[in-house]
């Protein structure tokens, strides 16, 4: 049922997916060094909410001989503190698993051991091609600095692309991103990561973007429906997020703890 | 000394003259001991393999291991400054034959038809003399794996990967800051499998090892001490003593814990410290995921000789009861000549000697050549049997100490069975006895 609901509703990824390789149409016209860091705090600013949120979250990930795995999750946020927390409700052998960050440190709760479990911050969750920092507020200003690729055409859309070196000091996932921002809505169209060899390990594509009013915010947020997530390495392997339900009023304050999700599973 | 060489006569005649009941028991004696010689010669053959296998692909006897923390909870098994502690454990452990650096990583390794997870051992194969001796090569050079960006597999993960000599492979994974790298190998070398071990375990370079991690040059994953032959059984005595010399020296030490170091990452991350902290292990410590499967083999070894002995008891005791009401009237006699209780006790006491002494003789002896005869015919084994065998094929390894101790302990437990039965014998009056009509 997912599946069918995934492919009738995306039929703009496939524009943006298909024309990608064909997109090297390059602009002349580049961007000082500031400017690129602005548009960077914009493509962040945009997504920021600076409150609390609720999304129902569907993950499905396609590997190669294995069964394709459907997971339905309930993710939460409060900016204030950078907390986070992903809940698992489907399928029912993961149901009342869960990831929470306290502290800059992420746990893993497993119902059927009743277990704790402290994970990198680069996890895979749920052993997926997905990682905390992708259903994170993004903090790309904070973390990297931008070189500019000058515009790119991708599907029917204009593209600024940036290439983003991480900040000396920080120990990021990925040290070099390359970015595509579409030059009308500054929302981000496409994402790749790469290794520190330089090999290019991750595609992401953003067909879909809504926005909502936040209270917190005082302004409207705007956030990815659909992510699609291609494993450049196995390249067999995807991975899909479709992100419902968005929900930012703000959220009970004993909500981030250990206790609070063990209590999901009760 | 006549006596004793009379008495001897005497058993040996009576042991002729009960031929078919001689036989009957004698052949009881000898499969049982046929059959402990054998279940010996699985165990001992699981344990060598084991023994040298493992202690050569994926860990020393004693080793100096450890974990690296760059923040509470991210460890990596990284020991630093090697060079400093390579010369302190040679001073702290002088029954040491040699000793080598081995990196330590987990990653993903991925082909262009198929992908596995895998340990990935930094070796530098130059400087690992046991190496060519416990693995078979199906294809390539092991020699190969001193060109950096290299890698050997095993057979079995070579299918999985639909990969042969000369392919390229990449190597993905986190630098211990987390930082996502890979590296792409060549197949240079195939090996055959060796059970559990070969399941996930692959072999690159230690500076391949090394880039892919972003380590320092003086850091490894652990230092693996390899004893000399006659000290192996010592490894918990000279761990602890490494252990001490290591914190004398100012070297924060974890506390012994007798597991492999990959089964400690989730304690470790746990824990609030950063930095480095050692681990000293032993052999048994990281292998006590496998080991299990020898005190199974052991344990079923002590069950089935407990029941066989049993029924060796008993046989020996009912044949015995049964020998001494057919010759009551003969012990009579030998009483009324003048032999006495002791001479009657000794006379049946040799009897059950010789037999258990003939019996386990012709069943070790036959146990051996079984063992012989399977390790000739190289008898593959199913892949299941294959990860607790640690070969792909069945061994058992028989030694002259197994042979003697199974030969002594069924003579010994035949002659006490024999003993009260013979008792009961030398007690007869002779009247009572000659008179006696069974």
């Amino acid at each position: 049922m997912l599946n069918r609901r995934i492919f009738t509703k995306t039929i703009g990824v496939a524009v943006i997916c298909a024309s990608a390789p064909a997109t090297l149409a390059h602009s002349a016209e580049k961007l000082s060094q500031d400017k690129l860091v602005d548009l960077v705090k914009v493509v962040d600013d945009r997504q920021r909410n600076s409150g609390d949120w609720q999304s129902l979250v569907y993950i499905e990930q396609k590997e190669k001989n294995k069964v394709d795995v459907v997971y339905e999750t309930l993710v939460f946020r409060r900016s204030e503190d950078q907390k986070f927390m992903i809940v698992f409700a489907k399928p029912k052998a993961s149901q009342g698993q869960g990831y929470l960050r306290i502290d800059k440190n992420l746990w893993f709760y497993d119902p059927s051991v009743g277990k704790w479990e402290r994970r990198t911050e680069r996890e895979r969750i749920g052993g997926t091609n997905s990682r905390r920092s992708d259903f994170d507020e993004s903090r790309l200003a904070q973390e990297y600095n931008p070189e500019d690729g000058g515009e790119e055409k991708l599907g029917a859309y204009t593209a600024r692309v940036m290439s983003l070196k991480g900040k000396p000091g920080l120990d990021l996932a990925f040290p070099t991103l390359k970015l595509w921002v579409d030059k009308a809505t500054s929302n981000v169209l496409k994402r790749q990561e790469f290794a520190l060899s330089g090999r290019l390990l991750r595609t992401s594509y953003y067909p879909k973007w809504k926005k909502l009013y936040s209270e917190s915010k005082k302004g409207e947020i705007w956030y990815p429906q659909e992510i699609r997530f291609y494993d450049e390495v196995e390249k067999a392997n995807s991975t899909l997020i479709l992100i419902r339900s968005v929900d930012v009023r703000p959220l009970a304050p004993n909500l981030f703890t250990k206790a609070w999700l063990e209590s999901r599973s009760r | 000394m006549s006596t004793l060489f009379i008495t001897f006569k005497i058993a040996t005649a009576n042991l002729i003259q009960h031929g078919r009941r001689t036989l009957f028991l004698g052949s009881a004696i000898a499969a049982v001991t046929t059959l402990l010689v054998l279940l010996g010669g699985l165990s001992a053959g699981v344990r060598d393999s084991l023994v040298t296998t493992a202690t050569t692909l994926s860990t020393g006897h004693v080793n100096v291991g450890g974990f690296f923390k760059v923040t509470s909870g991210q460890s990596g098994a990284v020991v630093t400054g090697v060079s400093k502690l390579k010369p302190l454990a040679a001073q702290a452990v002088p029954e040491a034959a040699f000793m080598v650096e081995r990196g330590r990583g987990w990653a993903k390794v991925v082909s262009d038809t198929g992908s596995i997870q895998s340990g990935i051992n930094g070796v530098d194969i130059t400087n690992e003399p046991e190496f060519k001796n416990v693995l078979t090569l199906t294809a390539g050079k092991l020699e190969e794996l001193a060109r950096p960006n290299t890698i050997m597999i095993f057979v079995g993960q070579a299918a999985k990967l639909g990969v042969g000599v000369g392919d390229a492979i990449t190597i993905s994974a986190q630098t211990t800051r987390g930082v996502a790298n890979t590296i792409d190998c060549e197949v240079v070398a195939i090996a055959k499998d060796v059970g559990l071990l070969s399941k996930w375990n692959t072999f690159i370079p230690a500076e391949t090892l090394r880039r892919l991690y972003q380590l320092r040059d003086d850091s490894t994953g652990a230092i693996h001490i390899h004893l000399k032959p006659q000290f192996i059984d010592q490894s918990t005595q000279i761990a602890a003593r490494l252990r001490t010399a290591l914190e004398k020296a100012q070297y924060p030490v974890m506390e012994p814990n007798s597991a492999a170091f990959w089964m400690k990452f989730q304690s470790v991350n746990r824990e609030a410290w950063t930095g480095q902290k050692l681990d000293v292990t032993t052999w048994e410590d990281e292998l006590s995921f496998i080991i299990w499967t020898l005190s199974l083999l052991e344990g079923l070894r002590f069950v089935l000789l407990i029941i066989l002995l049993a029924i060796v008891i008993t046989g020996i005791m009912n044949t015995m009861w049964i020998a001494i009401r057919e010759r009551t009237r003969e012990i009579g006699a030998l009483r009324a000549i003048g032999m006495q209780r002791g001479g009657v006790l000794r006379m049946f006491l040799a009897e059950s000697l010789m037999l258990g002494l003939v019996g386990t003789i012709a069943g070790a002896t036959i146990g051996a050549l079984i063992a012989f005869a399977l390790n000739s015919a190289m008898i593959d084994v199913p892949l299941s049997v294959q990860l607790f065998l640690m070969s792909d094929h069945l061994r058992l390894l028989v030694l002259p100490g197994a042979l003697v101790s199974s030969v002594l302990l069924i003579t010994i437990i035949t002659v006490a069975a024999a003993f009260y039965p013979a008792l009961r014998a030398a007690r007869l009056r002779p009247v009572e006895a000659m008179s006696h009509f069974g």
